[in-house]
């Protein structure tokens, strides 16, 4: 199995951190994160919107000093695409 | 003579529309894609003479029809027959990179020119590149630029120009898979012989695309060939994919990627060791769930020294001013109950809480910095890991870190989460996250109180948050059974250094709200709380509505080493956490001085009763704002439930700390 299965494996299998998937598999981070980016094209993961739809709908926003955070990190979950896949090997 | 058509693909983010600019300059126009709302640049840039059309296509990682971005760089490849295509690639991450450039050449493209893109960065950190080696692999032109610089972007018109004009032959490489596939691609290519499709297509392409189920090509086939012929071949693929026992896309992906990998030895060397860069090294702290709690409270205790110790004296004139012209404008009222309301309740009340503007600035200032270097998403992961120890579903990382700023769209955000169960423990602990109105009130009681060691004080009472909110979600985990958690992962930013600029704007634009926020809220409930300290008779006789509603309570709170003011704040507080500041500063009467404020009540309160007080004040009760979008988000029950057991927690805790700070003889 490639590269691009192993990475998905390992997700489905619960592994969070992308630090922690290369140093399993022995590449970079930067490689398992471009991974995850080719993933995410073929619909295998996809990106979860992060707070800026319940910052925007928000009945405090007008008035609200701290919220709706910048540049934080991006999480992907796994698609039904994903688990219609049988999970036998690695 | 018509103008050339030039095409720019890539993955998002390596540089095009950089490129782009620097190719055609000025002369752009943006529009649309047909029928979808993708986004479509088109430019113009002379050579020798010669015009060419530049367009910009979307950022993609792939050429799968997954999505709209994909379908539209795809289709104009496919159907448009541009004269160049410009494959521009990230240096710096040449992996994906090229696996985007296989899709490309494997659909039977031949005119590319790979445009090696921030070679500047790649050198800074060790990649060395041959370029020959890699034009000769590849069977295309390749041209190195720092298209950031402009270095490189006449080598590449030139390219584009010579190709434009056939002067390039390429010879572009396929990717190449297992046996077994290729077989089956002979197999499929053989079947599609000889129809009108392969005059159009590469028959390679369509062969890997049906064997990876493509629907746009699914369709292409059934509309051209048949339902029959089209049923021939799937079987054909049911059969290999269930000797595979895998899906067919992923693995044509998977050995794609492998064919990228097994090429990359060949012209690529590292001059230093690629993989320990400082992000990762600096993670390896940070994100470490024992070192990187002790790291986020050292932080945080850092950054409210630094609030404090650039905040405080500005707070302090800027009350003093207040107070100044609180005491200016008293002798110019006739009224007394006007001067009353506008010297102790509006200028009292609201000056209070605007004294903290500047706290308030630094704050922000200090969170952007670390938000913008990407520390606050590590603390994100961080809470998430530790949440996760105590039963908290770890995708409730987004609510949690949205309720450092406000608790509201932080339980709005819990409806990224699929299970309901998910959603109600999330909104269970949210409240339990100091959000930056109790911020106020926290550095208002430990600047009163706590000279010297205000950023100890302030930080201990943030961590003691965290922990009740560690322990509720411990709690809460036993009650309701939550279902199986899809999986996910977390991709963090790099590590960089802010921009200052976009820095001061952001951290204008927050604190601005906060002004905001006192000059609607705070001022109404300032005029509401000085009603009810002033009549029927004026607080201090016993008989005002204020005093009277406040000893209903004083009992309970006497546990807790508190009275009757704190009784009140308290419950205003639940409005606004603002307005346990200005309740007391209007409680005192002392127009406008925080300062004055502070000298009256250093002799009412000990600081073991203000820590008491600030620490119930973060814990007591959600604000309700809070509660409303509990009960919009779960129901009436929930919300009722969580308040209460908030309530509950505070003057539980408010008690121990009390009754152990006397045992301790504080
Ligand atoms: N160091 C360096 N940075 C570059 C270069 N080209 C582009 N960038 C930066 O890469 C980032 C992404 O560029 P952009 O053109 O927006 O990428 P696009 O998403 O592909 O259109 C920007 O911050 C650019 O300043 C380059 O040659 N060298």
């Amino acid at each position: 199995m490639g590269k691009i299965e192993r990475v998905l494996s390992l997700i489905r299998e619960g592994e969070r951190n992308p630090a922690e998937i290369a140093g399993k598999l022995g590449m970079s981070r930067e490689e398992v994160e471009g991974i995850i980016k080719i993933l995410e094209s073929m619909g295998y993961v996809e990106r979860i919107e992060k707070g800026s739809g319940a910052c925007e709908t928000c009945p405090l926003r007008s008035i609200c000093p701290g919220s709706c955070v910048r540049k934080t990190a991006t999480v992907y979950r796994v698609t039904k695409k994903s688990f219609s896949l049988k999970q036998d090997h690695i | 003579m018509a103008m050339k058509v030039v095409a720019l693909a890539g993955n998002p983010n390596v540089g095009k529309t950089t490129v782009f600019n620097a190719l055609t300059g000025m002369r752009q126009h943006v529009g649309n894609w047909p029928g979808v709302t993708v986004e479509k640049k088109e430019g113009v840039f002379e050579y020798e003479g010669q015009r060419f059309l530049v367009v910009d296509l979307p950022g993609t990682y792939s050429l799968t029809a997954h999505s709209v971005d994909e379908l539209v760089a795809r289709n104009f490849l496919l159907n448009s027959g541009p004269d160049v295509v410009v494959n521009v690639v990230d240096a710096t991450a040449l992996m994906r990179n090229l696996f985007l450039t296989m899709e490309i050449l494997e659909m039977g493209v031949t005119n590319v020119v790979l445009a090696l893109n921030k070679m500047d960065l790649a050198e800074k950190r060790g990649i060395r590149i041959d370029v020959k080696k890699l034009e000769t692999l590849l069977g295309i032109p390749v041209v190195p630029l720092n298209a950031k610089a402009g270095i490189g972007v006449n080598d590449l018109k030139k390219r584009i120009y010579e190709m434009a004009n056939g002067r390039i032959k390429t010879t572009p490489i396929v990717p190449k898979y297992e046996p077994d596939i290729e077989r089956e691609i002979t197999h499929i290519e053989g079947a599609l012989s000889g129809t009108g499709l392969v005059t159009k297509y590469s028959p390679r392409w369509l062969a890997v695309k049906l064997l990876q189920r493509d629907d746009e090509v699914m369709k292409l086939v059934l509309r051209h060939l048949g339902k029959e012929k089209l049923d021939e071949v799937m079987t054909h693929i049911g059969e290999i994919e269930a000797k595979y026992g895998r899906a067919m896309d992923l693995i044509i992906a998977g050995q794609k990627y492998e064919f990228v990998d097994s090429l990359m030895h060949r012209f690529i060397r590292y001059t230093s060791k690629e993989s320990s860069n400082l992000t990762d090294q600096l993670d390896r702290i940070l994100v470490h769930p024992v070192y990187g709690f002790f790291a986020l409270m050292l932080v945080f205790y850092a950054m409210f020294r630094f609030v404090f110790a650039v905040g405080l004296p500005i707070q302090g004139w800027l009350a003093a001013e207040f107070s100044d012209f609180g005491g200016w404008l008293a002798p110019h009222i006739a009224s007394g109950a006007l001067r009353g309301l506008l010297v102790d309740g509006i200028i009292g009340g609201v000056g209070a809480v605007l004294s903290f503007f500047p706290l308030v600035f630094l704050l922000f200032f200090v969170l952007a910095v670390l938000e913008d270097v990407g520390y606050m998403a590590r603390v994100a992961v961080l809470m998430e890991k530790i949440m996760r120890k105590f039963g908290l579903p770890g995708k409730s990382v987004i609510s949690l870190i949205l309720g450092f700023g406000c608790n509201v769209p932080a339980v709005m955000a819990t409806r990224t989460l699929e299970d309901e169960r998910d959603r109600l423990v999330t909104m269970f602990v949210n409240p339990f996250i100091p959000c930056s109105a109790r911020l106020s009130v926290i550095s208002f009681l430990a600047g009163a109180f706590f000279k010297g060691n205000q950023a100890l004080v302030a930080v201990s009472i943030y961590a003691l948050a965290i922990v009740v909110a560690l322990f509720s979600a411990w709690l809460i985990s036993h009650f309701v059974i939550r279902g199986e958690e899809s999986p996910f992962v977390i991709e963090l930013p790099e590590y960089l250094l802010p921009g200052w600029k976009t820095l001061l704007l952001h951290s204008w634009e927050r604190s601005k709200e906060f002004v905001k926020k006192a000059g609607t809220i705070i001022l109404i409930g300032s005029i509401f709380i000085w009603y009810l300290s002033n009549y029927p008779a004026a607080i201090g006789t016993g008989k005002s509505y204020a005093e009277r509603l406040g000893h209903i309570f004083a009992p309970y709170m006497g546990l807790m080493g508190l009275d009757w003011r704190a009784a009140v704040s308290l419950l205003f507080g639940i409005i606004a956490k603002e307005n346990v500041i200005s309740t007391y500063s209007i409680i005192y009467g002392v127009g406008g001085g925080e300062e004055a404020l502070r000298g009256a009540m250093a002799g009412l309160l000990s600081p073991l009763q203000a820590y008491v007080l600030g620490v119930v004040t973060t814990l007591y009760i959600p604000c309700i704002a809070t509660i409303g979008a509990i009960r919009a988000e779960s129901n009436w029950k929930w919300a009722a439930f969580s308040t209460a057991y908030m309530i509950t927690v505070a003057s539980a805790i408010g008690i121990l700390i009390w009754h152990i700070g006397l045992f301790l003889g504080l």
